[in-house]
């Protein structure tokens, strides 16, 4: 298997630990993933703002994908909604499509989007699935949002157990953090609380947005009410990588910023 | 005033004063009675009532005299006139003088608690509303078109030809029924009086409540639209939901009898300052009728007009539970009343995180997260743009990535045997600046 890389703007500044756990699980399963430098921001930060920018910026991105003929391995959710919602609307769209390739500079009839390219969640590729699908309709094979399980059964295949709790499906708070912080870490600090009480020994996620919150932030969230929480916070290729024997300081551990020692000490 | 009241019931007809005191205190509402308005005023300078029920024509001090003193001496003190044939003029002008509403005779129990229901509702609603404004500085709002007439608190009259006005209820009268279940209307031919019933719509619980109409005349077309789905009386009471088209032999009589939208404005400030209330919780702005429709013609906002106000949206919203400024209900509700200015220049607008609940959920697919993206594209364009969205748009078009790479995060993905990324400002500024974005961004800046 051989897939685009895509980074998008957080994963590689904020959540390199994700990335580096990324490419040492495909290399220990045999996938390769390729670099390609013209890969720009997916558009979705411009989405709420400033659409045809936000198109744009998408299509661009699938563009470059086209035209290596490489289907597209995403890291981030946020990411993985917009390219997939953008590649599905330009396939079904000639109008649209022609409008969008001309103001990138290709030609008639020169890109087909769609079926030519596959834009995939890295979780997605690894096993079926994912965790995190809303909206539901734009995706094809998608399950219950309002009950997932993939990311269970993909934590269980690696031998953890995974613990359910409650309100799984609420929001990180990352979407509006640079807008209001305080419901921003408000929000990441309920789902803390949940997890805490559920008894868990570590969180596992898909998305660097999501671990700006329980990871980069859990020291703010934890100093802003005197709460402890010490709560490990994986991504699952760290998690996957360490049932696949793959040592931990590969996998980008030293790059948690709660420290997950005592965790790798439980399952090691 | 929690759910049951303190009212003072006045008539000098001891048969009505009896009706009424039993139809109350079976309500649970504490009722105290008095036979004329001289007792009345002596007992409203002893108690203290939430609300005095009151004849309109009584010996010497009249009902109206008695509203008069009790908004000079308890003006937060709500007062439900009770009208007979031939004072339905005197009831509308009562309004006019801060009087809640008015029930006419003969009226059956159900009617006299649908009405004081309302007034503890309003009350409720108001108390709510302030407290909530005190929080988050947004004030309390009332809507009411300035291109019409008021029988205020209750209906309102548009003009559409010099003999034929359309009739419909006001946002405080909705508000303060909440979800309108059935309607009942009147036949076409039907003559009605200014003041007296047009119109009769059940509430949560089997309530009933009468609607007044503000012109008299012959009723030409009813509204058929509010018998397949009454919920428009809630979502668009100014519009979508009129009731009536009435024929009227004197029409700018009529109107002259009304309060018409400029004025209103003058009336509620009157209120405000006669009962003492410091906060403005009424504002007459010129609504935009055409805002759902620009709504609807940008990408995402397409479903917006299907919304019927269930208010699952809001109930499944993570951001609502921790701060109410941001209600998706109520943002639909304001988007298609036409309140384009309130919501475009707004701060709750940018709150929405994307987390795609609501769109999940919504029986009718309203799909609520694109219709915030594409109100959001719509204040962009006009303008108003949240500044942490300007910063992020320099930084975006500068670096093509929200998070600029540079030789020092170069070095640092080097020393972890990751591969170097592009620097510099790549695609997305020339993207932005074709768009037209960047101008957006400057001209804000």
């Amino acid at each position: 298997m051989r897939y685009a890389l895509f980074l998008g703007c957080t994963a590689p500044t904020k959540s390199r630990n994700y990335e580096l756990a990324t490419r040492e699980v495909a290399r220990a399963l045999g996938i390769e993933l390729v670099d390609l430098p013209d890969f720009e921001c997916c558009g979705f930060p411009l989405k709420s703002v400033h659409h045809e920018s936000h198109l744009l910026m998408a299509a661009r991105n699938l563009m470059v994908a086209e035209r290596e003929e490489l289907d597209v391995c995403v890291l981030c959710s946020a990411c993985t909604g917009t390219l997939t919602e953008v590649n599905r609307q330009l396939a079904h769209n000639d109008v649209l499509r022609e409008q969008v390739v001309s103001k990138l500079g290709g030609g008639k009839g020169e890109y087909v989007f769609g079926s030519a390219i596959a834009v995939k969640h890295v979780v997605r590729i690894l096993h079926y699935g994912c965790h995190y699908l809303r909206p539901s309709e734009i995706y094809d094979d998608c399950e219950d949002p309002e009950d997932p399980h993939s990311l269970d059964e993909l934590i269980e295949v690696t031998g953890a157990k995974s613990v359910r709790y409650s309100e799984r499906e609420r929001c990180c708070g990352a979407g509006v953090l640079a807008i209001d912080e305080e419901i921003a870490l408000s929000l990441a600090q309920k789902k803390l609380e949940d997890v805490r009480s559920s008894g868990a020994h570590a969180m596992v996620l898909m998305c660097p947005f999501c671990g700006v919150m329980y990871d980069e932030n859990q020291a703010r969230i934890e100093a802003r009410s005197d709460a402890t929480y010490n709560l490990p916070v994986l991504y699952y290729p760290q998690l996957l990588g360490i049932a696949l024997g793959i040592d931990p300081k590969s996998l980008g551990f030293r790059l948690n910023r709660v420290k997950a020692d005592k965790f790798l000490e439980r399952v090691i | 005033m929690n759910d049951f009241a303190t009212i003072l019931v006045v008539d000098d007809e001891p048969g009505i004063l009896s009706s009424c005191e039993v139809a109350l205190t079976r309500s649970g509402h504490k009722v105290d009675t008095a036979s004329s308005a001289e007792e009345a005023v002596t007992r409203i300078r002893q108690e203290k009532y939430d609300a005095i029920v009151t004849d309109l024509k009584m010996p010497r001090l009249s009902g109206m005299d008695l509203l008069r003193i009790v908004k000079e001496e308890k003006p937060e003190t709500d007062v439900i006139m009770i009208t007979g044939y031939g004072t339905i003029q005197t009831a509308v002008e009562a309004m006019k003088l801060g009087a809640f509403d008015y029930i006419s005779k003969p009226f059956t129990p159900n009617e006299l608690r649908s009405v004081v229901t309302r007034a503890i509702e309003r009350r409720r609603l108001t108390r709510e509303e302030r407290a909530k404004a005190r929080r988050t500085r947004v004030a309390f709002e009332y809507v009411m078109p300035d291109d019409l007439y008021y029988l205020p608190e209750h209906s309102w009259a548009r003009m559409i030809t010099e003999d034929v006005a359309e009739a419909g209820i006001d946002d405080v009268f909705q508000k303060t029924i909440g979800v309108v279940n059935r309607i009942e209307l009147p036949s076409i031919g039907a003559e009605v009086e200014q003041g007296s019933t047009f119109a009769q719509v059940y509430g949560a619980g089997g309530k009933v409540y009468k609607l007044w109409s503000p012109v008299g005349g012959r009723v030409v077309e009813v509204n058929n639209l509010l018998t397949e789905d009454s919920s428009v009386l809630n979502t668009d009471p100014y519009r979508k939901g009129w009731i009536v088209r009435i024929q009227s032999s004197d029409l700018r009589k009529d109107l002259a009898n009304l309060i018409d939208g400029d004025a209103l404005i003058h009336w509620w400030v009157k209120r405000e300052i006669v009962e003492r209330k410091t906060s403005k919780y009424v504002k007459v702005n010129v609504l935009d009728p055409e805002f759902k429709h620009d709504i609807a013609k940008e990408p995402g906002g397409e479903n917006i007009k299907v919304c019927f106000a269930c208010g699952i949206c809001t109930a499944s919203c993570p951001i609502r539970e921790i701060d109410s400024r941001y209600n998706p209900r109520k943002i639909i509700r304001m988007a298609l009343l036409g309140m384009k200015e309130r919501v475009i220049g707004s701060d709750f607008i940018w709150l929405c995180s994307s987390c795609y609940i609501c769109t999940e959920r919504c029986p009718q697919g309203v799909k609520f997260t694109e219709v915030i993206n594409a109100i959001k594209n719509i204040a962009v364009k006009e303008g108003h743009v949240h500044p942490s969205f300007v910063a992020q748009m320099d930084i975006l078009a500068k670096n093509s990535r929200l998070y600029p790479i540079d030789d020092f995060d170069n070095r640092k993905r080097e020393s972890l045997g990751l591969p170097k990324l592009s620097t510099g400002e790549g695609s997305a500024g020339e993207i932005c600046r074709a768009s037209g974005l960047l101008d957006i961004v400057k001209r804000k800046n």
